[in-house]
């Protein structure tokens, strides 16, 4: 066995043959070959400048341009070759503070003086135009040309579209990989819920730079550039008429209308109010702006359509209609004696008017509350909610637009939570029998019922974007969905559908829809409001041979349904079956037109 | 000077002074390579934090009684497989790695925390006077406690710790005895590969260097011709272990030995760092004056190629004081491991150097284009809180070993 000074000793050996080895190359690279690494460094540097490549085009159904790309001018600034002298013009021209442009280069003194730094997005014309005049004075001032949203096409579809933001600092950290700074991504909506196939591809060009990364050259001529690619466009199934009529008609009004085709679950019109100009948000904002939006008492951010959630009232009648038939509990013909209310346990239960004698059909027909007090006596809780989960109550939609709230579908495990096991008191039941109390729906989940009544009990589940349209061979994608049936006769619908004719075309609650060359079917409701005046609900179809839209209107504390909510709908259903003028964009970005098939 | 004789009793200056001028060091080229970055400009702050926690680490740990340190082995090792388990199972993936655990805010490699856990388990097996490492039961102990960790590393998979991990066994194991031709037999095909890499000229310098070791071994005829037909055919079995390899990791080994052949992928990282090294001259461009690394050429130099930053603003002066600290302070501890009364002690200064000269020689190596492209922080320098935190931990333990090397434990 050696002695340890000798392992000491060749442990000594191996240290000191590396360093001498790596002090060895060092003065081989920067000694003997310094001036060819010198020369290198300072001529031949590539460098990778980012190419954005533009934002997908969303469309209408009938490719009409919904959001598109503007180029808009940034104005930047390079400290290093800016003249300070011209500091108190420039602060003028920008249209900002005296002082702006100090501030600005000393917020980036800790930075390269090398690199450009924005100091204006979104700059108008008549500012470029100046400095196109006086660019020789103005030194280390430059512009370039980037892509913005742009929102002009007549359409607001602010909580349709939702906005894009400046990429934030932690999700750059998550997906350093397909962002850069200053990047902007989907934020809520379609933009957000899309954003992979909306960003496109970026690009990149390989210049050649000098030690103050001046510009020498392209390296090998431009021949490894990689071009950016554009992001995919959208085909939405939103009507842009019908939209746009909804949006005018809910002005100054607080609430939401949804319309859908009822036999492929597209999405013709989603409007929640109020909403917002998309083009103040998806720019570079300030704070003041932002919580301007967030400090609104209005909440015009809030998705009505998708998130907030009502009792549905009476529209919520034809799902006990329905379970009582299917279920055999009782026949057609089976009726009540209403008047004016029912006693039940202590309490009067009322009803609107004395409706003496009502059969199934006059209960849908003029919303007798007397009728479903005592029907859902005889359903009971879990039959009630079972069919009620059929047409979508209870659960999210799945809507592509990612903000959505389920709604609540009492169920007996609900009461159990809230009751503990006592049973709960059977009042909670009869205020369920006409839609009323605990469950609450959303206006989009009240259109897919509306869609699922007007087609017999099958649809496909809602959506807004019908296709994509790839951006190299411009070929339209159509999307799949998911079929919905809810396993209802065809007779139970008959008789409910027939019923909810009855409402406009009979002496229903809605009689003032009725047209004599369409025929509308629908149901009137008011949700019970405790803080303060009774929120409107309609949800109808349209023709109802041949049902081609299903639409649920809501109208936050206005008063009857059949008042408030009933009209809006009437006007969407009109503008929607109206045969539409020929388009004028139809088409596409790129300039080339689109087939459909 | 009585008291400046008592205070280097307690201390050795030759082993602190080079750590901390190295860690200084470091924080200057963070300093420059990511204060103008957009998206790291806060590693500064976050690495000079970690150099004063570090601070507090070195004092704590200098002033445990040297006891603690065989307490705390078998549940710090435990916890460190642990956590290379939880990380395999929860990790976040970073550079294709899922080499990271965070909680919240905090993120850091379980790996960092195995190098300390498995050095010391080691070193309490090696030391223990009952075992024999030329038995072949007791070595297999041995390298079971060492293979662990290496195994769950090579899962993530973090192919450089491993190779670090590696070398702290082999280290251990030399210090401890370990008969010199087993450990020549199993480290030379290795050896063989990476000197085949480099064409017939390697192959015959590996050739010469097995064949000089064989006589310098004396061992029989046959058991010498073995070793050298293993060598001989390992290095042309290389390419079949080549083909083992992961896509990232081949063209790693490509790039290394011809990186002109793709300027723009894999080769680019370590032409840049020779651009930038070389361009750098005798005395450097100066402080934030480097244009490759001011202008990121290398993307995340604050790491890996942290090196090149110093390279290139400083020259070679500022290069040669970075090399010649390391080359002390590996000096220093080799020395401390050889004079140390306490065998336990000795064997944890040995992992050590394993661990400091693993990293030094394959970061620097891959910095100037003697080594591949393999990611390894360079210890004290990289930016990177929870590798600074355990190499400064280390050092207190060498301090600590130090203070207390003239007694047994």
């Amino acid at each position: 066995m050696e002695s340890s000074i000798f392992r000491y000793r060749i442990a000594l050996w191996v240290i000191g043959i590396y360093g001498l080895l790596v002090i060895y190359q060092l003065f081989n690279l920067q000694i003997v070959n310094n001036t060819s690494f010198e020369e290198k460094s300072q001529e031949n540097s590539i460098k990778k400048n980012v190419l954005s490549p533009p934002r997908g085009i969303l469309f209408d159904r009938n490719f009409q341009v919904l959001v598109a790309n503007k180029p808009s001018y940034t104005v930047r600034v390079t400290p290093a070759d800016y003249d300070t002298s011209n500091n108190k013009i420039l602060d003028k021209r920008l249209g900002e503070k005296p002082g702006f442009m100090k501030k600005i280069l000393r917020q980036n003194r800790r930075f390269s003086s090398y690199i450009p730094v924005k100091i204006k997005r979104d700059a108008d014309l008549p500012l470029i135009a100046w400095y196109e005049e006086h660019w020789e004075e103005l030194k280390g001032i430059d512009y370039i040309v980037e892509l913005q949203r742009d929102y002009s096409y007549g359409v607001k579809g602010s909580h349709i579209f939702g906005f894009i933001r400046e990429i934030s600092a932690s999700q750059l950290r998550k997906m350093k990989e397909q962002y850069d700074m200053g990047d902007f991504l989907g934020a809520s909506g379609i933009e957000k819920t899309y954003e992979d196939y909306l960003r496109g591809k970026k690009g990149y060009q390989f210049t050649l730079v000098d030690s103050r990364q001046k510009t020498v050259g392209r390296y090998l001529e431009g021949n490894a550039d990689i071009e950016p690619g554009k992001g995919f466009d959208l085909v939405l199934s939103i009507d842009a008429g019908a939209q746009k009529k909804a949006e005018e008609m809910l002005e100054g009004k607080n609430g939401a209308v949804v319309a859908i085709d009822p036999s492929t679950g597209e999405v013709l019109v989603l409007v929640s109010k109020p909403d917002y100009d998309l083009s103040r948000l998806s720019t570079v904002i300030s704070s003041d702006i932002w919580a301007e939006f967030m400090n609104d008492p209005q909440k015009p951010l809030f998705n009505r359509a998708t998130m907030s959630i009502y009792p549905p009232g009476s529209t919520f009648k034809m799902v006990s209609a329905i379970t009582a038939l299917e279920e055999k509990i009782i026949t057609p013909d089976f009726s009540v004696n209403c008047g004016g209310g029912y006693f039940y346990g202590n309490r009067f239960f009322k009803c609107t008017h004395v409706h003496g004698h009502v059969d199934l059909e006059q209960s849908i027909e003029k919303s007798c509350n007397t009728f479903y007090y005592q029907l859902i006596l005889k359903i009971g809780l879990e039959r009630w909610s079972d069919y009620a989960s059929r047409f979508g109550f209870g659960r999210k939609t799945d809507l592509d637009i990612t903000e959505e709230n389920a709604g609540i579908l009492p169920t007996e495990k609900y009461y159990k939570r809230i009751y503990g096991n006592a049973d709960f008191p059977s009042g909670v039941l009869l205020s369920l029998g006409i839609g009323q109390g605990e469950i609450s729906a959303t206006p989009v989940q009240l259109a897919q019922y509306c869609a699922l009544l007007a087609n017999k009990g099958k649809s496909k589940k809602p959506h807004i974007v019908k296709g994509l349209i790839h951006s190299e061979d411009l070929t339209y994608i159509p999307l799949e969905f998911e079929d919905i049936d809810v396993h209802v006769s065809d007779e139970t619908f008959d008789i409910v559908r027939n019923a909810m004719l009855k409402v406009v075309q009979g002496a229903g609650t809605a009689t003032h829809l009725r047209m004599p060359e369409l025929l509308i079917a629908g149901k009137t409701g008011t949700a019970q409001n405790p803080h303060g005046k009774d929120h409107a609900i309609f949800i109808g179809f349209a023709p109802f041979d041949n049902p081609k839209i299903a639409v649920a209107v809501m109208v936050e504390n206005s008063g009857f349904g059949s008042t408030y909510a009933a009209p809006i709908a009437k006007e969407v259903i009109t503008q929607y079956l109206k045969p539409s003028p020929p388009s004028q964009n139809l088409i596409s970005s790129a300039g080339k037109p689109i087939d459909e098939d | 000077m009585k008291i400046d004789y008592k205070i280097q009793d307690k201390i050795d200056f030759a082993i602190l002074v080079p750590a901390f001028l190295l860690a200084i060091s470091g924080l200057i080229a963070v300093y420059s390579s990511t204060i103008n970055h957009p998206t790291a400009n806060g590693n500064f702050d976050r690495q000079f934090i970690f150099l004063l926690l570090s601070v507090a680490a070195v004092i704590i740990i200098y002033f445990l009684p040297i006891l603690t340190f065989r307490w705390i082995t078998i549940v710090f090792y435990v916890i460190s497989i642990f956590f290379l388990v939880l990380v395999l199972i929860m990790g976040k993936t970073v550079y294709g790695a899922k080499s990271w655990l965070s909680f919240g805010l905090i993120g850091f490699q379980p790996s960092e925390l195995a190098k300390l856990g498995t050095i010391l388990l080691l070193a309490i097996w090696l030391s223990n006077r009952k075992q024999d490492i030329n038995n072949i039961f007791d070595l297999g102990v041995s390298l079971s406690i060492g293979i662990l960790p290496v195994f769950l590393i090579l899962l993530e998979p973090d192919m450089g710790t491993a190779i670090v991990f590696i070398a702290i066994i082999i280290s251990m194991l030399f210090w401890a005895g370990i008969n010199l031709f087993a450990l020549f037999v199993v480290i030379s095909p290795g050896v063989m590969i990476f000197m085949s890499l480099f064409g017939w000229l390697g192959l015959a310098g590996g050739l010469l260097l097995v064949i000089t070791s064989l006589l310098f071994f004396r061992r029989n005829i046959f058991t010498s011709l073995t070793v050298f037909v293993v060598n001989l055919s390992s290095a042309f079995f290389f390419e079949f272990i080549f083909r083992l390899l992961k896509p990232h990791q081949q063209q790693r080994i490509d790039s290394f030995l011809n990186p002109d052949l793709d300027p723009l992928g894999n080769g680019y990282n370590a032409l840049q760092a020779k651009v930038a090294v070389g361009s750098g001259g005798l005395i450097g461009k100066g402080f934030m004056q480097g244009n490759q690394t001011q202008l990121r050429f290398i993307p995340e130099q604050w790491t890996d190629f942290i090196f090149c930053v110093i390279g290139e603003e400083f020259g070679f002066i500022g290069s040669l004081i970075i090399i010649v600290l390391y080359i002390l302070l590996l000096y220093r501890l080799l020395k401390l491991a050889h004079t140390v009364k306490d065998k336990f002690s000795g064997l944890i200064i040995s992992g050590m150097i394993g661990l400091f000269f693993s990293h030094f020689a394959i970061n620097i190596g891959m910095n100037i284009g003697i080594a591949p492209v393999i990611g390894l922080p360079l210890p004290f320098i990289s930016y990177g809180g929870s590798s600074l935190l355990i190499n400064m931990a280390l050092i207190g333990l060498a301090l600590n070993i130090y203070r207390n090397r003239k007694q047994y434990v």
